[in-house]
């Protein structure tokens, strides 16, 4: 975004952009580190480890849309 | 041709899944040869003969249906092609142009007498463009950018200290090649589904309650359905309209992000 | 009495409708507010745009986790 020359359309294209991946990147935070917590539960027999990574995977997201958007 | 979907007993049965079902055309034909796939066909050709006609013999001054087709052509540009590919639009009008064109035909069946099936409520043309919007984008990156540069620019969002990526790289690989074709074909599939259901719901409503048995007290019902019905296909034209804007702003968007890293 | 309606079925579904009332308003509060921000200050763009997706990202993830849930519920007994 830095490099880029920042112009309105650069600007409402990015936004474009940001909004319309928004719900894949929570998905599938969800879907990768509540996997490997539900690895995690099925390996050690603990069932917190599921909402644990599924919480976790959606922070993620939240700050890796943070990271790359809104910053 | 279309199921009775209100057959035995005497209380109202809500249609199901099961209206977007259909037997082949006729006796002996092949499985795969019903109404959805006649009238995708129908579809594609209805929209070439339109483009035919609009743009085979370009005047300076358009009348009849290159008029129709100039419109059509500007707002496609002027609304998806331009935003997200910029000077690269011309380029790829062609292939937005006909998704554009093919998806709001085939949507708007769904509303037709007659026809009433919304070719995208059958999941498996939705996920066809799909496939084929996520292999051009996989060649375009590669292609652009270098199949190492693709997914470092993928993967990577500069400025991080680098525990931060062990953490984030796999969602946004996860996000880009799996979850956005999956959710980009599965939008349409869905608002097309569901919107054929409820026009389905409200229309058997309307159609027990005022012709099949007709009571006093469910006579209010019956009206109910009917002018929900009405209503309804109102709003199910303007959803049609809008989700085939959106799949073609999305492969546009998909398409653009192929040809630049972001940032 | 006779039973006058009853609910067969997966009832997890009623809870990710439930679950997805309150993004819906929020997502909707959020957008219509930005752009009518957008709209009164355009000088205003980056950093109202920047907050509208924040409040963005957050919303839609108790969506998606309203989507889960019933997933995460179903090893408790």
């Amino acid at each position: 975004m830095s490099e880029q020359k920042r112009t309105p359309e650069n600007d409402g294209r990015d936004f474009a952009n940001a909004a319309w991946s928004v719900p894949s990147y929570i998905l599938s935070g969800i879907l990768v580190w509540g996997g490997a917590g539900w690895l995690l539960s099925r390996w050690t027999g603990v069932y917190a480890f599921i909402p644990i990574g599924v919480i976790l995977g959606v922070g993620l997201a939240v700050y890796l849309v943070y990271v790359k958007y809104g910053r | 041709m279309t199921p009775l979907v209100l057959v035995a007993g005497d209380e109202f049965q809500a249609p199901g899944p099961s209206i977007f079902n259909f037997p082949p055309l006729y006796e002996g034909a092949p499985a795969w040869l019903t109404k959805p796939v006649i009238f995708a066909v129908v579809g594609a050709l209805l929209v070439c003969a339109f483009a035919w006609s609009a743009f085979a013999k370009p005047q300076l001054v358009p009348r009849g249906m290159q008029n129709i087709g100039e419109k059509g052509y500007e707002f496609v540009r002027d609304q998806v092609a331009r935003p997200f590919l910029g000077k690269d639009a011309e380029r790829w009008m062609p292939l937005l142009m006909s998704l554009f064109f093919l998806i709001l035909l085939w949507n708007l069946f769904g509303v037709v007498p007659l026809i009433q099936i919304p070719i995208a409520s059958h999941i498996a043309f939705p996920i066809v463009f799909a496939v084929v919007i996520y292999a051009l984008r996989i060649y375009l990156g590669i292609k652009h950018q270098g199949p190492i540069g693709y997914f470092k620019n993928m993967m990577f969002p500069p400025g991080l200290p680098k525990p931060i990526y062990l953490l984030l790289s796999p969602i946004e690989f996860l996000s880009n090649m799996i979850i956005a074709p999956f959710t980009h074909a599965v939008r349409l599939f869905a608002n097309m589904f569901a919107g054929h259901m409820l026009l389905a719901f409200f229309s058997s409503v309307g159609f027990w309650f005022l012709f099949e048995r007709l009571t006093p007290l469910g006579s209010g019902l019956g009206v109910l359905g009917a002018v929900m019905t009405i209503a309804m296909t109102g709003f199910e034209m303007f959803i049609e309209f809008l989700q085939a804007f959106l799949f073609t702003l999305l492969a546009a968007m998909y398409i653009g992000g192929a040809l630049h890293a972001d940032h | 009495m006779s039973v006058l309606a009853e609910v067969s079925g997966n009832v997890t579904a009623i809870g990710y409708g439930l679950a997805a009332i309150g993004p819906g308003i929020g997502v909707g509060i959020i957008f219509g507010q930005g752009v009518q921000a957008i709209a009164r200050q355009p000088e205003a763009y980056g950093v109202i745009r920047q907050n509208m997706l924040l409040g963005f990202v957050l919303t839609e993830a108790l969506a998606l986790i309203g989507l889960v849930a019933p997933f995460i519920f179903q090893g408790i007994k």
